[in-house]
């Protein structure tokens, strides 16, 4: 399983959303890759899921087919495990 | 690990608007030649382009641009407003301003701040200290 995280640069908020996440599966007991990139560069990446902010989803919508699960507040643990819990979900 | 100087700290009543709020806490790290004018113009131009997702947290944002030449030498600085700023319908009492020489070498910085992001009692405890000293303090115990 591969979760991409993606913001602007690619730089910041992305590595943050990437430990976010990554702290909401460990706490989940569920075992799986984040990767973090910037907006750009989705296209070049497999991912099961794309994490990103609501302001990009419309874009991305256009560029890939790959679920996307928006997350306004990327360091907020309770809302991305929400979104983690909806991912996986869906996987069923 | 380079960790926010606490002469690259600031605590302020108010501020007129978020970009002051932004050019504010990036003044030590312009006046110390870590970064160039450009490179405010870079963080709000990245607000306007691709919006507000630099509010990590309630009361929380993290102004930075992509590593270019208008930065110098990595660094991170602190501004607290104690009353708050509107930035684009969030209201924001903690900046801090990231700026990376490239995409690597501040990873680690990231972490340690992303796991301290994630414990909103931190994010409390820094806004509400009275001194910079007290920022320092909360810093060196719980950024690690």
């Amino acid at each position: 399983m591969k979760i991409l995280a993606v913001c602007g640069f690619g730089v910041g908020s992305s590595m943050i959303l990437k430990m976010t996440i990554q702290k909401a599966l460990n706490e989940l007991n569920v075992k799986g890759d984040v990767v973090n990139s910037d907006i750009s560069d989705v296209k070049s990446q497999n991912a099961d899921a794309i994490f990103t902010s609501p302001d990009f989803v419309n874009d991305l919508k256009k560029r890939v087919n790959t679920p996307l699960y928006p997350v306004k507040k990327y360091s907020d643990l309770e809302e991305v495990k929400g979104q983690v819990e909806k991912f996986l979900k869906d996987q069923d | 690990m380079p960790h926010i100087k606490k002469k690259h700290m600031q605590i302020v009543d108010s501020s007129e608007s978020y970009e002051d709020a932004i050019a504010l806490a990036a003044k030590p790290l312009l006046d110390d030649d870590y970064i160039t004018e450009d490179y405010i113009d870079q963080m709000l131009e990245s607000i306007e382009k691709f919006g507000t997702y630099i509010v990590l947290a309630d009361e929380f944002a993290l102004p930075h641009a992509r590593p270019s030449e208008a930065v110098k030498k990595t660094g991170m600085s602190l501004l607290v407003v104690k009353n708050g700023v509107d930035l684009k319908n969030n209201d924001v009492k903690l900046f801090i301003v990231l700026a990376a020489k490239d995409s690597t070498t501040h990873t680690e910085v990231l972490q340690s701040l992303a796991s301290f992001l994630m414990e909103k009692q931190n994010i409390k405890d820094v806004i509400n200290a009275e001194r910079v000293d007290d920022i320092e303090t909360i810093l060196e115990k719980r950024l690690k």
